[in-house]
């Protein structure tokens, strides 16, 4: 096989952070103690870039549920929903699902990127269009791939400029498939859903929305920026994960579309990939439960993102959004960011360091994802250790 | 649309964006190669090349853009209402 350039390159970035002695995308936590603590290189180590946005992935009840899955139906499924059956229990949360955010059906992927592979693989493909913000997440970037669609980006955040490109397609637009996002895990903000769905239905289009960020912690019930924005009946698909608000690991999507149990059988990502394992099914049902009725555990990251927003902002920092569940610090250039980030780490915290291209824009991130686990203790710990950097003040 | 004038405006609108790294940019003149642009860079030229010519150009359609020509061609195309 010839020499591998795209390897190479990935070895010369590699290589750059060897050289020094600084490797934030190889960090091994040695022990987890809870929802907001590990023991990183021998040191306690306040979590702060966990996307444990409920703090649930240590909560009792979730891992008796998955106790009693693991006893019960045994390790794993070891195979597909399609060619090897699904179990009770996946139907019975997508039938969950459903209920939660008030649609006709769910269908439940193996991990929240696969979600959106699998849904814009089957509703889009060759010579159908999809238009997408410019700062989506990578899953949707590779969706659109694997749908074949022609890929339109419109500008991050902005009705409008959607607007302009539907228009374009004249009277294509009807049969547009657009993909936002609710909160974008870059800078934590969040999409003006209500002027999208306006530009939406307009043209008669079709809009998918991911609230892997949003699910849990915004809206009433937990539901996202959909329903924050009164847009849940408006919005045709939610892409949603297990991963981050519900503690464990897996994707769904939920839609009122009577195609619903079609879209699985065209969804390659669902067809053939292993189901999700007993224990897992069993423990996001019961921390489903939990969200719907998490008034308290939202009102506590409520606090939490206003108290760390709050402390940053004072320390002068440059913060990527208004309060929300994910707090990005603007850090400059990748390796001033990265020593920034490895300051962090060695004052016990860990936080996300994001560089470009990641990134929106030419500027490296530090990315924060607050937990209402987290104590105000630990809060103002991070704000501590932020505001011990030598360029705090200069920021 | 005339493939000239389509050329001259890329060239017009990559030339800030590519940081005087080519003395001349002409319609042979590489993109990612010679002018080094990276992705972030050419996403930039893509906006303001749509914002030009009032078109979308869809991003899987890059792939076989290498040259300044190679994306006047494309340019033109997706003013035709084909791409």
């Amino acid at each position: 096989m010839k020499e591998n350039s795209r390897l190479r390159a990935v070895q010369a970035v590699r290589e750059e952070l060897a050289a020094l002695g600084i490797d934030p995308f190889g960090v091994t936590i040695d022990r987890i103690l809870s929802p907001t603590e590990g023991l990183i290189g021998g040191r306690p180590t306040i979590l702060a870039g966990t996307n444990n946005y409920l703090g649930l992935t240590f909560d009792p009840a979730c891992i008796a549920a998955a106790r009693t899955a693991l006893e019960t139906s045994g390790t794993g499924t070891t195979g597909s929903r399609m060619a090897n059956g699904s179990y009770a229990a996946h139907r019975e949360l997508e039938v969950e699902l459903a209920r939660f955010y008030d649609k006709r059906d769910a269908i439940v992927f193996s991990t929240g990127y696969q979600a959106n592979l699998g849904m814009i693989s089957a509703l889009a493909g060759p010579g159908d269009t999809v238009m997408i913000d410019a700062d989506s997440h990578a899953s949707i970037y590779d969706g659109c791939r694997l749908a074949g669609a022609n890929t339109i980006r419109f500008r991050h955040n902005d009705p409008a400029d959607l607007a302009k490109r539907m228009r374009r397609l004249g009277a294509e637009a009807s049969d547009v498939l657009i993909v936002l996002e609710g909160v974008y895990s870059m800078l934590g903000d969040r999409a003006p859903l209500r002027e999208f769905v306006a530009v939406k239905q307009q043209y008669g289009a079709t809009l998918l929305v991911d609230e892997a960020h949003s699910m849990g912690v915004l809206g009433e019930k937990g539901r996202g920026v959909s329903e924050e924005a009164g847009v849940l009946a408006d919005v045709d698909y939610i892409v949603g994960t297990f991963s981050k608000s519900l503690g464990n690991t897996g994707g769904f999507c939920v839609g009122d579309s009577a195609d619903m149990d079609l879209l699985r059988y065209a969804s390659r990502p669902y067809v053939f990939t292993a189901s999700l394992a007993p224990a897992t099914i069993a423990a996001t049902r019961q921390a489903l439960r939990i969200l719907a009725g998490a008034d308290d555990l939202r009102q506590r990251l409520r606090d939490n993102a206003e108290r760390l927003h709050g402390g940053l902002a004072a320390l002068g920092f440059r913060l990527g959004a208004p309060a929300n569940a994910v707090v990005a610090v603007l850090a400059g250039g990748k390796i001033e960011a990265l020593r920034f980030w490895d300051h962090l780490l060695k004052q016990g915290i860990y936080v996300n360091l994001m560089v470009p291209p990641a990134t929106p824009g030419d500027e490296s991130l530090l990315r924060c994802s607050v937990s209402a686990a987290h104590t105000p203790q630990q809060i103002d710990a991070i704000c501590a250790a932020f505001a011990s950097w030598k360029g705090a003040t200069s920021q | 649309m005339n493939h000239q004038n389509v050329v001259m405006q890329i060239i017009e609108l990559v030339t800030p964006i590519a940081e005087g790294r080519v003395a001349q940019i002409t319609e042979n003149t590489e993109l990612t190669g010679q002018l080094a642009l990276d992705s972030l860079k050419v996403m930039d030229l893509v906006v303001a090349v749509e914002d030009r010519f009032d078109i979308s150009v869809p991003i899987n359609a890059l792939a076989d853009v290498r040259t300044v020509g190679d994306f006047a061609l494309l340019i033109e195309k997706c003013a035709g209402g084909s791409a």
